[in-house]
């Protein structure tokens, strides 16, 4: 007999690898350094739970931090065990949550089509009208308060409801006023069936808190669940976790590195892996060995982190395990020092532009900050190496994609009076014209009939309108109502904003947001099928970021806290100073903050990066003042203490 | 998993309609009242390939209210379908995971539920009648997204497949190689390669001897070879002829059931046989599909839903009594109609639904153990519902009230008092006003299982009945059956069934479920302490005093004999007494002659109703109560 995909999976694992996947002793938690292929662990370990079982209906749950890495395990699975995806959810804990209050949000007031405000403008608008809502019922409340939004945000990743933030906020002066804000925040978003990133996690912890049938419920469909990158788990995803849980469920495995964390501002922290692995009582597996980076790497990053305190006491050193490498141990790791900081970023785009074109797509150059990285954007402009700086995109960046994704928003929630206001100034700003958004409120209103039906009227009518607003005003037109067909009318509209694209003078956000959307499209019916619904398909667009991947022959340019999860043969890490990495606040914090050691995991996350070569680089001075070379620099033996000084 | 209620709207005869399943329920009702609407209903939602065009219903499907009616102008057909657990973890964790993202688990009882909806509206867009199709949320909003995803409509039908049994089941179709249960058990037969290749062998044989056995076959296989010449090919083809089957399956496809009803009787293939036994051999062999496929062709986990029409065709009345037993031993759902009092004798009351034809439509008529509707939630709702324990119950998430029996004027009261600041105050209180009426219509079980052990022998013909006349005794029936004809108003042509209450159970009791089921009624009760007591009773149960004493008839002189005699007919019962065998019958003194009546109570009655018939001057001058009362029968609706 011939070995499936999955046995042939299986049988390339390592002992303590096929340990992981075949472990059926409860809860587990697997220390995964990096480059240790625990992505091959956790869908070797689904596809088998789904392949011993294939005439049972049970699902598997596993959540990932990203999206990508979702759509990768999800892919992989399909790969492994053809036909049975369909039982394994894959997906981020905010899908995840969607999904649960699509399906029961109703108990708490929530209906299944609600909307996902990522954006923070969308944001900032429901806060802007809640709080002229309440100005007009004559409750007290300042266009100000708005500046209370980030402190809203923070109340609820912590799950702290209105009626408890009095309590945490006893400290602050205008601790009610920050109170009633969050208060009419919450019901403006109720009001409008919509939820931010934060209320994802916070209703579903609360409907399943509430209601422990619910959560009972997701046990008996999921008896197995698998959590990804769980050392970057927040406290309240840490939460929803326990409580879908309940008292009896055991059945989890979860995979961390306490080196990696680096969302520590976000809540993370190896506590967190201490806590499961008491509350869980799970056991514990360790992949030390690393099939990525050389070994002059590998024992850097052993030399690194030892410097930490706050980690897993019994942690092992990463072993060396990559055997093929394609450059002399010489290239391994380089260190450069330039004079300035501007020096660096011409050298290091120097030492790039002088590699052979086909590897640029393989390249990239961490930093700590994202000025650093502009300023090596401009360096390889000038030596004409196509890079680009690789950023969450919540929305869109031309008028054309704002304005289709809230005709569609319209089209699927017909009554959101919201993004009405977001679907008319999109096209204003596109077509140069000048629809009042209070009137095409207006006029639908008084006359009965749907809002998109009666701005696609009023845009129509507008003084010279050219030709190519007209057509996308036509194409629209049918599925404003009867949205059957508008699969189509998008192929057909995009058609049209392709033509844009002809010429030299083409306007590149628009190109780029073209290349998003094609990209998009895909992933999400790659996820959720090409049949999907459209406001499934919404739903999905707005937890995703709308940056398209670069293009062939390109070098990306990151953030450390981008590049979690990420690969590259040529990695160029910047900025390895005193007060840039680790960054000033955290040299105030002390040499034994916490700080101070997610500074040096940010390091260790950076190099281990690498699968062959890696270029570190400091400079003698950023922004004209003196600084020393990075003590991490020192502590991986790559400079001398004494050189130092 | 069963169906375990239904909404229909706007479907031929339905304008709108809430029914609930149970286990088997029980349709009755007269011919084009909507029965067969309601068992299509239930089959095109659970077979029909939904969701693409020209499937689902036709404009013909679409519910009229009057002639001229344009069936694009109308909302659509919709059709809901509810499937919930009686308890918690009723279903299997297999059903569950495998239709979990359309499963919805109620909060405080843990129960699960599947909702599906489908609709068929005139689309101007497309042009023609749209089908659609969506699971439903605890509200009753469509579920999005994966929920909706084609799959699980696939999965949720494959977890209740749907057979139909139409009244006109022929068993010649029913046992054909290609019907639905008998072909596909046929199909399923496994035999073993090596017999098989011994069957193909023998049969070879066996063709090969007759072939030679008529030297005439071989000739005409020759003369049919041309056949192949003239079909212009380079090379000649060959006929040869088959006189046994080709295949195995040839052979068991031509299998057939053959019985006998006496042991010493010709085995006879059920064709010859009687159609009541074809017709109860369809619905066995439904069984034997169940037991023997279902689980392979289906999910092991799946349950029937068997739409039944007429289970009685053709068979005798001792046979159709007792064939509820089996049919509501079968396995799986069963949703059936008939036109049997027989059949209907054993079914519980809980189980039938009286269809009746409307100016709204078609309405149903039955015995709920609860009553509902649909009320925002307020904070003080909690603690009226916490404090009758029980008996009330809230939904959230559908905003439903449910009162498991009759809603008394304190807890009616104290439910009005949690609106009393409502902003919708005014409709809430109508909204509560309609619950508490309806709630008037209950029945409870123990009344009911009084019903089961006393009425068994009406029951059959009462639920059949268009109008009720309530008597106390087979002396008044036999009477009334008699001057109803004589006055012109035959009972059974008008569809009365009258009912002698007193032997069946209680007057009260066959009053309330005459409101309860829709059916109209009048009653004659003797002026005795017994019977102004039924009269009592019958107001205790809630009924206004103009309605009892419309409804109520007394006879003033006290029992039925003490009024006949008042009456003057005592000439007449002393003839009569006498022709039944009662030789002193016309010298005894008036207390010997009330004695006697009283010994002779049905015989007499049955010779009076007699001369009743023969003699039209009688009619005139018989009880003015019984005249009262079948007067009233004709003017009621």
């Amino acid at each position: 007999m011939t070995d499936s995909p999955l046995e042939s999976a299986l049988l390339k694992l390592t002992d303590i690898q096929r340990q992981a996947v075949e472990w059926d002793q409860g809860p587990l938690l697997v220390l995964a350094g990096p480059g240790s292929g625990k992505t091959q662990v956790l869908t070797c370990r689904i596809a088998r739970l789904l392949d011993r079982a294939r005439d049972q209906n049970f699902r598997v749950l596993a959540l990932t931090f990203t999206n990508k890495a979702a759509d990768e395990m999800k892919g992989r699975v399909a790969g492994f065990v053809p036909g049975l995806e369909d039982r394994a959810t894959i997906g981020t804990v905010h899908s995840f949550c969607g999904q649960i209050l699509r399906q029961h949000g109703v108990h708490l007031g929530i209906n299944p089509d609600f909307a996902i405000y990522s954006a923070d403008d969308d944001r900032k608008a429901v806060l802007e009208d809640a709080l002229q809502r309440a100005r007009s019922e004559g409750k007290q409340a300042s266009p100000d308060d708005v500046k209370y939004l980030a402190l809203i945000d923070r109340l609820k990743s912590k799950l702290i409801e209105p009626a408890a933030a009095g309590a945490a906020l006893a400290s602050l002066d205008d601790a009610k006023r920050v109170v009633a804000t969050y208060q009419l925040y919450e019901d403006e978003l109720r009001r409008v069936n919509a939820l931010d990133f934060n209320s994802l996690i916070f209703e579903a912890y609360r409907l399943v808190k509430t209601y422990p049938a619910i959560a009972s419920r997701y046990r008996r469909s999921y008896p197995h669940w698998l959590i990804d990158e769980f050392q970057d788990t927040n406290s309240a995803q840490y939460q929803l976790v326990r409580t879908l849980a309940g008292d009896g469920f055991r059945s989890i495995f979860a995979v961390a590195d306490d080196d990696q964390i680096i969302y520590g501002w976000n809540g993370a922290s190896y506590k967190q892996i201490q806590s499961f692995l008491a509350d869980f009582s799970a056991q514990l597996i360790q992949l030390p060995t690393n099939y990525r980076c050389p070994a002059a790497i590998v024992e850097a990053a052993n030399r690194l982190v030892v410097y930490n305190a706050q980690r897993t006491s019994t942690k092992k050193p990463l072993i060396a395990g990559k055997t093929e490498l394609k450059y002399p141990p010489s290239e391994h790791i380089q260190l450069r020092v330039f004079d300035t900081d501007e020096e660096e970023a011409a050298g290091i785009a120097q030492e790039i532009a002088g590699r052979d074109r086909s590897l640029w797509g393989q390249a990239a150059v961490l930093a700590r900050t994202r000025a650093l990285l502009d300023r090596m954007h401009k360096a390889l402009q000038q030596r004409e190496v196509p890079s680009v700086i690789a950023q969450r995109r919540d929305n869109f960046l031309s008028a054309e994609f704002r304005w289709l994704a809230a005709s569609l928003r319209q089209i699927a929630r017909p009554l959101d009076r919201r993004n009405v206001a977001v679907l008319v100034e999109a096209f204003n700003r596109l077509a140069d014209s000048a629809v009042s958004v209070e009137q095409v409120i207006t006029d639908a209103e008084t006359t009965g009939r749907a809002y998109l039906v009666t701005w696609l009227e009023t845009a129509g009518a507008q003084k010279g309108i050219r030709a190519t607003e007209t057509n996308l005003l036509t194409l629209l037109l049918p599925c404003a109502t009867d949205p059957s067909g508008v699969k189509p009318a998008i192929e057909a509209i995009l058609g049209e904003f392709g033509k844009k694209l002809v010429g030299p003078a083409a306007d590149s956000d628009l190109g780029e947001d073209m290349a998003a959307w094609k990209e998009l499209s895909r992933d999400i019916a790659g996820h959720i099928g090409k049949n999907a619904p459209l406001d499934q398909f919404l739903q999905e667009l707005q937890l995703r970021s709308k940056e398209p991947s670069p293009k062939p022959d390109t070098v990306t340019l990151m953030t450390i806290h981008g590049a979690k999860g990420r690969e590259f043969d040529y990695v160029y890490v910047v900025g390895l100073a005193e007060d840039v990495m680790p960054s000033f606040q955290s040299r105030q914090k002390g040499d034994l903050s916490p700080e101070m050691e997610e500074e040096r995991r940010n390091c260790f996350v950076a190099i281990t990066r690498t699968k062959e070569c890696l270029v570190l680089s400091s400079a003698e001075s950023y922004r004209g003042w003196r600084k020393t070379p990075s003590r991490f620099l020192v502590e991986m033996g790559l400079v001398n203490a004494d050189e130092e000084t | 998993m069963r169906i375990t209620s239904l909404r229909i709207e706007n479907f031929r005869s339905i304008k709108a309609l809430d029914i609930e399943l149970g286990e088997t329920t029980v349709f009755i009702g007269p011919n084009n009242a909507g029965k067969t609407a309601i068992l299509d209903a239930v089959r095109i939602a659970l077979t029909r390939r939904w969701g693409q065009r020209g499937t689902g219903f036709t404009e013909y499907d679409v519910h009229l209210a009057h002639e001229n009616d344009d069936p694009k102008a109308s909302a659509g057909i919709a059709i809901e379908l509810r499937a919930e657990e009686a308890a918690p973890h009723e279903w299997p964790d297999e059903i569950v995971q495998a239709v979990d993202e359309i499963v919805q688990t109620d909060p405080t009882t843990g129960k699960n539920s599947i909702t599906l909806r489908v609709t068929c509206a005139w689309s101007a867009a497309e042009g023609c009648f749209q089908p659609a199709w969506a699971f439903l949320n605890a509200a009753r909003q469509p579920l999005i997204a994966g929920s909706a995803r084609r799959l699980n409509l696939e999965r949720f039908w494959q977890y209740v497949p749907v057979f139909y049994l139409s009244a006109l089941r022929d068993a010649d179709d029913e046992f054909s190689a290609r019907s639905q249960f008998w072909g596909r058990l046929l199909k399923a037969v496994e035999i073993p390669p090596a017999l098989e290749g011994r069957v193909q062998k023998v049969l070879d044989l066996l063709n090969k001897k007759l072939l030679r056995a008529d030297p005439r076959l071989a000739q005409i296989a020759n003369t049919l070879s041309g056949a192949t010449r003239v079909a212009a090919r380079d090379r000649d083809g060959q006929v040869d002829l088959r006189l046994v089957p080709l295949k195995s399956w040839d052979l068991l496809s031509k299998a057939e059931i053959i019985l006998r009803n006496e042991p010493h009787w010709p085995w006879l293939p059920l064709q010859r046989h009687g159609q009541g036994v074809q017709s109860l051999a369809v619905i066995f062999l439904f069984q034997a599909f169940v037991e023997h496929l279902l689980a392979e062709l289906y999910e092991p986990e799946s349950t029937p839903v068997l739409a039944l029409e007429e289970p009685e065709t053709h068979l005798h009345p001792q046979a159709a009594r007792t064939l509820w037993t089996h049919v509501s031993a079968l396995p799986g759902q069963k949703i059936i109609t008939t036109h049997s009092p027989y059949f209907v004798q054993r079914v519980p009351f809980r189980d039938l639904r009286l269809v009746q034809l409307t100016e709204n439509g078609t309405e149903i008529r039955w015995l709920p153990p609860s009553f509902s509707a649909r009320v925002p939630h307020v904070p003080a709702l909690d603690a009226v519902v916490a404090g009758t324990g029980g008996l009330l119950a809230y939904d959230r998430a559908a905003r439903t009230l449910t009162v498991g029996g009759k809603l008394e004027v304190a807890t009616y009261r104290d439910l009005l008092t949690c609106y009393g600041t409502h902003a919708e105050r005014a409709v809430i209180q109508g909204v509560l006003r309609e619950l508490r009426e309806k709630s008037l219509l209950y029945m409870s079980d123990h009344e009911l299982r009084a019903l089961e052990t006393f009425a068994r022998r009406i029951r059959g013909e009462i639920f059949f009945a268009r109008r009720w006349l309530i008597v106390e005794g087979q002396g008044e029936y036999l009477i009334v059956h008699a001057l109803a004809r004589a006055l012109g108003y035959d009972l059974d042509e008008h569809g009365v069934s009258v009912i002698d209450a007193v032997n069946n159970g209680h007057p009260a009791t066959f009053a309330a479920l005459a409101r309860a089921l829709g059916i109209p009624w009048m009653a004659v009760f003797d002026g005795d302490p017994a019977g102004v007591g039924y009269v009592r009773a019958i107001s205790a149960r809630e009924f206004t005093a103009a309605h009892v004493a419309q409804r109520c008839n007394t006879l003033p002189a006290g029992t039925l004999e003490q009024q006949l005699l008042a009456d003057g007919l005592e000439p007449e019962l002393r003839a009569v007494l006498q022709s039944i065998g009662e030789a002193n019958a016309l010298t005894v003194d008036r207390a010997g002659l009330e004695r006697c009546l009283d010994d002779n109570k049905t015989r007499y009655a049955a010779e009076l109703s007699a001369r009743i018939a023969a003699d039209a001057t009688l009619a005139p001058r018989m009880p003015q109560a019984f005249r009262d009362a079948i007067t009233g029968l004709r003017g009621l609706i």
